[in-house]
């Protein structure tokens, strides 16, 4: 079979299969399979036993279901009432004044949380109704929400970055570290826009100042502190070099359960709710990456991503222009795919490519997780926007609209960690051990 | 029928909760262990140097059997993702026959994969291979327990099929939890 007729073989199996809706995991492993299949003599059982196996089994990859069963834990606890009351004394002063709750909040939980519809969730069923509660335009509360989200793909802990350094065999702690800078840089955009709108267009705020339950700057900096502390912990302790990202994220999970315990948030019911919820979406995951393992081993028979590599070098294309067409093509395949499956398509294809182009992995990393992000706000596929969806119950375009100038943001951001690299890799460089 | 299908895949996703809470407990006692020695030491008192024998190797085979039995609930439960942009806009009864075959096709896949483990598992086990750790685990224990959670994936994928065909298909797995 010719390169060519390979590579159709390919891409029809896998679409077709993902198109009549063949779970993904399962998808990917009958592409592997069919790969496979092309090249005769080859032992195809032992083959995806043995990928199967060592995908599964890896220590790094634990890190995995406890970073998740951390998010579920505080997902089940009163965390974001507290951040809301928290914060919203602290947002008052800025232009643009309690939409910021939004962002920030939406940063504080990203640092708690993988997940960035899990961070969309737990802020803004708070902070939607408060906001319109209290007269703030809705577009406005949606995008920021919408927008904002995101980051909790990109600060750490993030469940797409250990997906990521998995499947390329990079340090997760690395990523982890040099996705907070990119984070901080995003939100600090997104609030500097929320000012921007508010102050050139005040009618987007209500008159009445946002007075709560009388609250001094002290019991608002209580209210957050157990958060502040869980991500102290747990990021701290992976930058400090003092615990791996496993043992970063079994603290989490302790810490967690106190902090549920002390709330009087956890029963037993939501406690077992919340660990089930856990092994789910970890299964889900790891299968995902099993199969992803199982389609890079069978590339590396056919030599496809080699040839492919090979082809784009040949086109003489420049750095910038490969990602401007990357960018493109993942933008193009985020209106199908959820961002894993994205992650896990390029890392078994494209990988040989990227490194062939000099790109550094774990700046590769960053990059692939902002523009997962910004297909997670595009539609039809956007589990942000079904998210806020399933919140305000608005028409799915309508909250992409919202969304748009932050989805500008989040291609701004591209931009500069293009022109910038060590927003990324200034951090992982100053990390002691080296993770 | 349908009640010994459902328990099965909760006793199984039950065991896959508990191999995870055996990571939580064996990783949380090391590192209780660590501090400690860190304390000691500080005091200037001799450490106690324990640390939990094979934790890597250990909890990542309890990784992987967490992963591998969970499948099945996870599919019951709809949380795997796929794609369900083009079947949702199909008539119903479409829709119906191509999440059918789907379902079916996915068994099959499924079938296969556990043959092959199950294979790998009767290597390791006539080799007699040992992983490498102070504890030598034998390799066709983990093995064979990701073998049962693929027969046990394999069953529910043909439940879901005839699920499918009868009328009662679960057609969406957003994968909103991600």
């Amino acid at each position: 079979m010719s390169v060519f007729e390979l590579s159709l073989l390919v891409v029809v199996v896998l679409f077709g299969a993902l198109a009549s809706g063949l779970w993904v995991a399962v998808a990917l492993t009958l592409t592997a399979l069919a790969a496979l299949l092309s090249r005769p003599a080859l032992p195809d059982a032992q083959i995806l036993a043995t990928s199967f196996w060592s995908a599964s089994t890896s220590w790094d990859l634990t890190a995995l279901p406890m970073f998740i069963w951390m998010g579920e834990i505080l997902f089940r606890s009163k965390l974001s009432d507290d951040l809301f009351a928290g914060l919203a004394p602290l947002m008052r002063k800025l232009p643009g004044r309690l939409v910021h709750v939004n962002i920030v909040g939406c940063a504080i939980f990203a640092a708690i949380s993988g997940s960035s519809a899990a961070t969309t969730q737990t802020i803004g069923k708070i902070s939607l109704p408060e906001l319109k509660a209290r007269g703030y335009d809705e577009r406005l509360a949606m995008g920021s929400l919408a927008g904002s989200g995101t980051l909790g793909l990109l600060i750490p802990p993030s469940i797409i970055l250990i997906v990521y350094g998995a499947a390329v065999e990079e340090s997760i702690a690395r990523l982890f570290i040099a996705g907070i800078l990119p984070g901080l840089v995003l939100a600090l955009l997104f609030m500097g826009y929320v000012a921007i709108a508010a102050t050139l267009k005040p009618s987007l705020m209500p008159d009445n100042a946002d007075v709560l339950a009388k609250e001094s700057k002290l019991t608002a900096v209580k209210r957050i502190a157990p958060a502040v502390l869980l991500i102290a912990g747990v990021i701290g302790s992976i930058y400090g070099g003092i615990a791996s990202p496993t043992e970063a994220a079994v603290i989490g999970v302790v810490i967690a359960l106190v902090i549920a315990r002390a709330q009087g948030a956890l029963s037993w019911k939501e406690f077992t709710e919340g660990l089930l919820a856990a092994t789910r979406v970890s299964a889900m995951i790891a299968f995902i990456l099993a199969g992803a393992a199982l389609v890079t081993t069978a590339m590396g028979f056919t030599g496809l991503p080699r040839e492919l590599a090979s082809w784009i070098g040949s086109l003489g294309l420049s750095p910038y222009a490969l990602l401007f067409a990357l960018t493109i093509f993942f933008m193009v395949l985020g209106c199908f795919l959820d961002g894993i499956s994205m992650v896990v398509l390029t890392t078994s294809v494209i990988m040989p490519l990227v490194q062939q182009a000099g790109f550094d992995l774990v700046w590769f990393g960053i990059y692939l997780v902002i523009v997962v992000e910004m297909a997670q706000i595009t539609p039809p596929v956007g589990f942000n926007l079904f998210v806020i969806q399933g919140l305000t119950g608005q028409n799915i375009f309508r909250i992409a609209a919202a969304t748009a100038p932050f989805f500008l943001l989040l291609a701004l951001m591209v931009v500069l960690l293009a022109l910038f690299p060590d927003l990324a890799l200034f951090l992982p460089r100053t990390m002691f051990a080296g993770g | 029928m349908r009640r010994a299908l459902d328990m099965l895949y909760r006793a199984a996703a039950g065991l896959a909760a508990l191999c995870l809470v055996a990571i939580l407990v064996m990783v949380a006692v090391q590192i209780a262990a660590r501090l400690l020695d860190f304390a000691l030491v500080k005091l200037g008192l001799p450490p106690t140097r324990f640390i939990v024998p094979s934790l890597a190797e250990i909890s990542g085979f309890l990784l992987g059997a967490a992963t591998f039995l969970a499948l099945a609930d996870t599919l019951a439960k709809n949380v795997h993702i796929r794609v369900d942009l083009l079947t949702t806009r199909l008539p119903d009864g479409v829709r119906r026959v191509v999440d059918g075959i789907v379902a079916l096709l996915g068994a099959g896949v499924s079938g296969f994969a556990t043959y092959a483990m199950a294979a790998l598992a009767l290597k390791s086990l006539s080799y007699n291979d040992l992983s490498y750790g102070m504890v030598a685990v034998p390799l066709a224990l983990p093995q064979a327990v990701l073998a049962l959670g693929l027969l046990i994936l394999t069953v529910a994928l043909v439940d879901e099929g005839v699920l499918a065909f009868t009328g009662n298909d679960r057609i969406t797995g957003g994968g909103a939890s991600v």
